[in-house]
Parts: C-alpha cells; structure tokens; sequence
C-alpha cells in the first residue's frame, strides 16, 4: 500500500527513488533500503520490474529515419531557396526581402478590398472584362509576349517616336507621289486621245428630211419652250364641253 | 570548439545572413525533431509536416533565441513540442484520448488499453521479430496520455535530463520523474497483456 514502511522506507519515498534507481544513481544505504523494500513490498515491487522492463522496450526503439528529401523540403519551406543555392555563403536568409516586407505593408490595406472584389459576382464580371480585353488584343494582333521587350528607357520612347513620325511622313510622301504620278498619266491620256468628232452637217444634207430612220420624237415635249420658261398649267384648244344635267322645271 | 559554441557561431552567422549557417543548423537538428514527431505522433506524414513546421517556426523566431537563456538543443525542443501539444489539439485524437489540459486522472494507470491494440498483435507463430516488435512498442506508445508519452519520448528516446525536460514541459523535475515512471510502468503493462492475449 503507498504510505506503508517496510525496511525503514515508505513508498513514497521508493517511489520517489525509483528513477534514480534505474538511471544507476542511487548508491549506499538509500540503494540497500531501496531494494530491500523492493523484495518485500507487494506494490512496489512489481512496478520496479513494470518500470524497467518499460523503460527496456523503449530503448530498445530504433531511431526511426526521416525521409530523404526532408531537408530539402525544411529548406525550400524556410528560406525558399534551392539547396545547391544554400550552399552559397553570403546569401541573405534570415532578413525577408524587400518584396516581401512591401508585401507585408501593403496586404493589410488591399485585403477588404480584395475580399470584396473576391465575391462571386465581381469575380464575373473581372473574368468577362478580362476575356473581351484579351479577344479585343488577339484581334488587334497585339501580342503580350512582344510587350515584355519593350524598352521603356526616355532615349528609347524619343527614339520610337521619332521613327514612327518618319513612318508617317514617308508615307504620305509616297501616296502624294502615287497621285501625281496618276494624274500626269491621265493627262498624257487625254492629250493624246484624238478628239470626239463634232456632229456632221453633210449628214444632216443627205438626209433631206427623211426622218423615217431617226428616232420617234416625243409626242410631249414642247418644242417652243424655253430651257428657263416654267411650264404653266393650260387648257387644250378646243373649247372644254361640259357635260351639265339640269333638271327641267315643268311648270 | 565545444558543441555549445559551434552552435552559438552557427546561430550568429544565421542571424547575419548566412544560408549555409542555417542550412548546416537544419543538417545538425531535423533528425532529431523528426524522430520526436514521429514517436509522438505515430505517423510519418505527420512528422514530416511537423518537422517543417518546427523549422519555419525557428526561422522565424531564431532572432528571439537568448543564448544565455538555456541550450539551444532546449529551445528547440520546447518548440517542437509546442507545436506537438497544437498539432495534437488540433488533430482527432482530440476526441479520442485525453487532452494535455485535463489532469491526469488516478485511474489512468489501469487503463484497460490492451484491447485496443489487439488487432495489431503480433502473428501467433513462434518468435516476435525485431521489427515486429519496434513496431509493436511504437503502437503501443501512441495509447499513453500525451503528458506520458512526451516525458518518456524525452528521457528515453531523447535523453534527455530531467532538468531540462521540465524546462521543456514546464513542469517541477518531480512531476517530470513521475510522468516518466508512470509511461514506463503502463507502457510494459500494454505491451504484457498484448502478450499474453497472443501467446
């Protein structure tokens, strides 16, 4: 029973000495006592053996082995950078970045609004901005690969502007060249073109006034009048008969 | 020059900017933090997550370490086993086995665990192989109470002082000494009844 003395020691007291009893510690009269409340004691003795033969099976553990690729994990994890990279001195490891300290500043200001823009409703609408934004660039033949050489230097966009100023202006040189040269031609055209005959007097003679092959005139043109005189409403020449009833009055 | 002060350089030259101080700091330490995981844990997944979890811990916290405060091999293992003690919160085990807050009861000694272990028994045939039985043992660990399992991880496996175990778990030496003697003792009684079920 715990709190019982046998061989001048409680159990409590054995209790308290058992770890030193099996890490090899206790020595002397403590050690004789110890053992002799062992061989009496009914408890105690057999948690010593319970003790021991526990602490055996652990120490008999194997120390088990991380997997291979473990460090390189805890390393790419830690300072993200490859381990062949690690190997070199000097590098920076334990002072986060600029990137990431700029990271750090900023997300506490962006992140309501980005947990706003997140909703499924924005989302939408971002996603179908974005695709008409990119359709409208592939027809415009405007590739995002050829925007990353772009060099953005002030020496460059001067030089980029000039050149495209240039672009222009010989361009518009060569269409007003085009056109001179087109009008010249049609000039040379006209000039050596022989002129359309004037209508002839001799035909006119040999008609003598047979007009069976001409053309009918048209019966309602009015010869008499003149380009520039308007044409007024009139009456034919025979006098207009108006058919008029008249009820006879028979008196 | 003494491990102590190998360490301290390395912890110097870590906080300086020097990747392979911190790279030799990993080569030195994640076999040890691991086998505490693993033996704590039961799994080997778990222990690798665990094990990396320690180190970014570390990497992030190495400029808070005093090294006049205690060891270094202390700190990390107070840190290893901080994240243990979550780890175990977090996981299901929660529900199974006792919390690390609950005090350990009088009974928990005679805790009828022998049955659970059974369908892990060993074959019925002749002699228990080596392996079988590490295995057996490691199994068996993960019945205890947490609080017995980490002393006896720490003394055991780890050897561990008694001093520094409590500074670890923070608890007095005494409480230390018993959690241990308790785990030993309830460990071989696990591992008997298994036994005697079998044979």
């Amino acid at each position: 029973m715990p709190g019982e003395s046998k061989n001048g020691m409680q159990c409590t007291e054995f209790d308290a000495l058992l770890t030193e009893a099996l890490d090899g510690t206790l020595e002397g009269a403590n050690l004789e006592r110890f053992q002799a409340h062992a061989r009496v004691c009914s408890v105690c003795g057999p948690l010593f053996a319970e003790v021991d033969a526990g602490r055996r099976l652990l120490m008999s553990l194997e120390e088990a082995e991380p997997p291979a690729h473990l460090v390189h994990n805890i390393l790419a994890a830690t300072s993200g950078l490859d381990t062949a990279r690690m190997r070199v001195p000097g590098t920076a490891l334990v002072q986060p970045s600029w990137i990431d300290q700029l990271r750090a500043w900023i997300s506490p200001v962006f992140q309501p609004v980005l947990g706003v823009l997140r909703q499924p409703r924005f989302a939408m609408s971002f996603g179908m901005a974005f695709f008409s934004l990119s359709m409208a660039l592939n027809l415009a033949g405007v590739k995002l690969a050829d925007l990353k050489q772009v060099d953005l230097h002030p020496s460059a966009l001067v030089r980029g502007y000039h050149m495209t100023s240039g672009k222009v202006v010989k361009y518009y040189e060569n269409i007003r060249f085009v056109y001179q040269i087109e009008s010249k031609v049609r000039d040379i055209k006209r000039a050596t073109t022989p002129a359309e005959p004037a209508p002839d007097k001799d035909r006119r003679r040999k008609d003598n006034g047979n007009t069976s092959e001409r053309p009918e005139p048209r019966q309602e043109r009015n010869y008499s009048q003149g380009e520039n005189q308007p044409i007024l409403a009139s009456l034919p020449d025979a006098p207009l008969v108006v058919p008029v009833t008249t009820a006879r009055r028979f008196v | 020059m003494e491990d102590a002060q190998v360490v301290a350089a390395l912890i110097r030259r870590c906080i300086a900017g020097d990747a392979a101080a911190w790279e030799e700091i990993v080569q030195r330490y994640h076999r040890r933090i691991y086998n505490i995981c693993y033996r704590f844990s039961g799994s080997g997944d778990d222990a690798q997550d665990l094990t990396q979890d320690v180190f970014l811990r570390m990497y992030k916290t190495l400029n808070s370490y005093d090294l006049e405060r205690g060891a270094f091999m202390t700190w990390v293992t107070t840190i290893t086993r901080n994240l243990l003690v979550d780890h175990f919160r977090k996981s299901k085990h929660d529900r199974m086995t006792d919390s690390l807050d609950t005090p350990v009861s009088e009974h928990e000694d005679a805790m009828p665990l022998s049955s659970q272990i059974q369908d892990k028994a060993l074959p019925p045939d002749a002699r228990v192989q080596s392996r079988e039985t590490s295995e057996t043992v490691h199994q068996a660990l993960q019945k205890l109470s947490p609080e017995l399992r980490e002393a006896v991880i720490l003394r055991d496996l780890q050897d561990m002082d008694y001093k520094d175990i409590a500074n670890v778990l923070k608890v007095p030496e005494g409480t230390v000494k018993s959690r241990i003697n308790r785990g030993r003792a309830e460990l071989a009684r696990l591992l008997q009844r298994t036994y005697r079920q079998v044979m």
